[in-house]
């Protein structure tokens, strides 16, 4: 790890294949997994049963380790990474987006990262699906809820739906 | 003529013998059967001409005698009957003379009788007419003096009822005002909240008909967008609410 900036989960950047909290989780796991591999894989080495292998990481790790400059050759740097991490998956923020349909997962990319760029740099998105929205999301924030739906759309218009009714009865 | 006996010497006879001999011989039993079957036939067909003839004089005697057996018979009936027909008229003449005058003796005597009886009937009818003339006239003047006591009661009666009349058809006619104010009342009551009640339901109705069509809406687009074709409105309504996003997640 390089020492010209301290990475903590305040400043991580995520990349956009890590979408969710569960995302987060099992990047956590990953960590924790591969720092008992290379643990054990160490111990072994030292005790001369066999040479030190790399572990496998998954895409989603490589490049999250990429994009923050991180390596996990140390057990320090991967400690306080899997700290870090634990620390990320508890305070990063949710923004809880609920669709109408099934969301695939390049759109999920495409928002997440137009999150993270906009809103803030460790959002993470807690996907819902609600048919009844018709199109559009229902988004949650820790505070408010924002109805940006068909549904929600044509509610806000109920009014103007019943003056048209009225003027089309009037004109009867 | 036998084979041994001799023929015996012819004798000449005189013309008349012979005449006789011719008859005795002519008339044989042959002969004499058949004059005695004509003689018995001619017998026969006078018996019967004769029977004949005395047949018709017998009919013609019979028809005789009754024609005028019949005239005499008729005769001595009419004799009998004309005598007869006198002496009953006689008879009959003498008895309904009787009777008739025996009926009209009777007939008199009902006919006074009746008379008197009708005579006796009509002085005791003219007897009851006159009491009943005499108590119909008593009846009559008591009733009118007792209709004279009634009349005047029931004018005074009357007056009061008419007083009365009055009182009840002025009350009857305020009664009738109050209750037209009042149905006028009431009906603009009912009209209001007719029209309010009108205006409630069709507000209802409207409302209702925008909830209908934003459910068919719903509906019928239920399923027609997927999120890669609904990325951009997202986005884009995202932007216009970015600072408020921004604000509560700084929060």
């Amino acid at each position: 790890m390089t020492e010209t900036e301290i990475k903590t989960h305040e400043n991580f950047t995520l990349p956009a294949s890590l979408v969710t909290k569960i995302d987060v989780s099992r990047l956590v796991s990953e960590v924790e997994r591969v720092d008992n591999e290379m643990t054990a894989s160490a111990v072994r080495a030292k005790a001369g049963s066999g040479e030190q292998t790399q572990p496998m990481l998954s895409d989603q790790l490589s490049e999250f380790l990429h994009q923050n400059n991180l390596t996990l050759e140390n057990s320090i740097e991967r400690s306080n990474l899997i700290k870090e991490l634990r620390l990320l998956k508890d305070k990063a923020p949710v923004l809880h987006m609920t669709f109408s349909v099934t969301a695939d997962v390049e759109s999920l990319q495409k928002l997440t990262d137009w999150v993270r760029t906009t809103v803030h740099p460790q959002a993470v998105i807690a996907v819902g699906l609600q048919p009844a929205l018709v199109a559009g999301v229902y988004l949650r924030t820790p505070n408010h809820v924002h109805d940006l739906s068909v549904r929600g759309a044509l509610q806000g218009r109920h009014g103007l739906l019943v003056e048209e009714l009225e003027s089309l009865r009037g004109s009867k | 003529m036998g084979i041994f006996q001799h023929k015996k010497p012819e004798v000449k006879k005189t013309p008349q013998e012979e005449a006789s001999d011719a008859v005795v011989n002519y008339i044989d039993e042959t002969f004499k059967d058949e004059l005695r079957t004509f003689g018995r036939s001619y017998f026969e067909k006078i018996i019967n001409d004769t029977g004949a003839l005395f047949q018709q004089d017998l009919n013609t005697t019979i028809g005789q005698v009754n024609v005028q057996l019949q005239d005499h018979v008729t005769k001595q009936l009419d004799v009998a009957i004309a005598q007869v027909n006198v002496e009953l008229k006689d008879r009959v003449a003498k008895q309904l003379e009787g009777q008739f005058t025996e009926y009209n003796n009777e007939m008199k005597q009902a006919q006074e009788v009746a008379l008197k009886t009708l005579t006796e009937n009509s002085e005791q009818l003219q007897a009851e007419y006159q009491d009943l003339r005499t108590t119909l006239q008593k009846n009559v003047a008591d009733q009118k003096v007792t209709l004279t006591n009634v009349f005047e009661e029931n004018k005074v009666r009357i007056a009061e009822m008419k007083e009365a009349q009055d009182m009840a058809l002025k009350s009857l006619n305020d009664s009738a005002q109050a209750l037209k104010d009042q149905y006028a009342q009431i009906n603009a009551t009912l009209e209001k909240n007719v029209a309010d009640q009108q205006q409630v339901l069709v507000s209802a109705f409207e409302d209702n008909m925008g909830r209908i069509i934003e459910h068919y809406l719903l509906g019928a687009l239920g399923d027609q967008y997927d999120l890669k074709a609904q990325l951009p409105s997202i986005i884009h309504q995202m932007e216009e609410n970015k600072q408020a996003i921004v604000d509560d997640m700084k929060l």
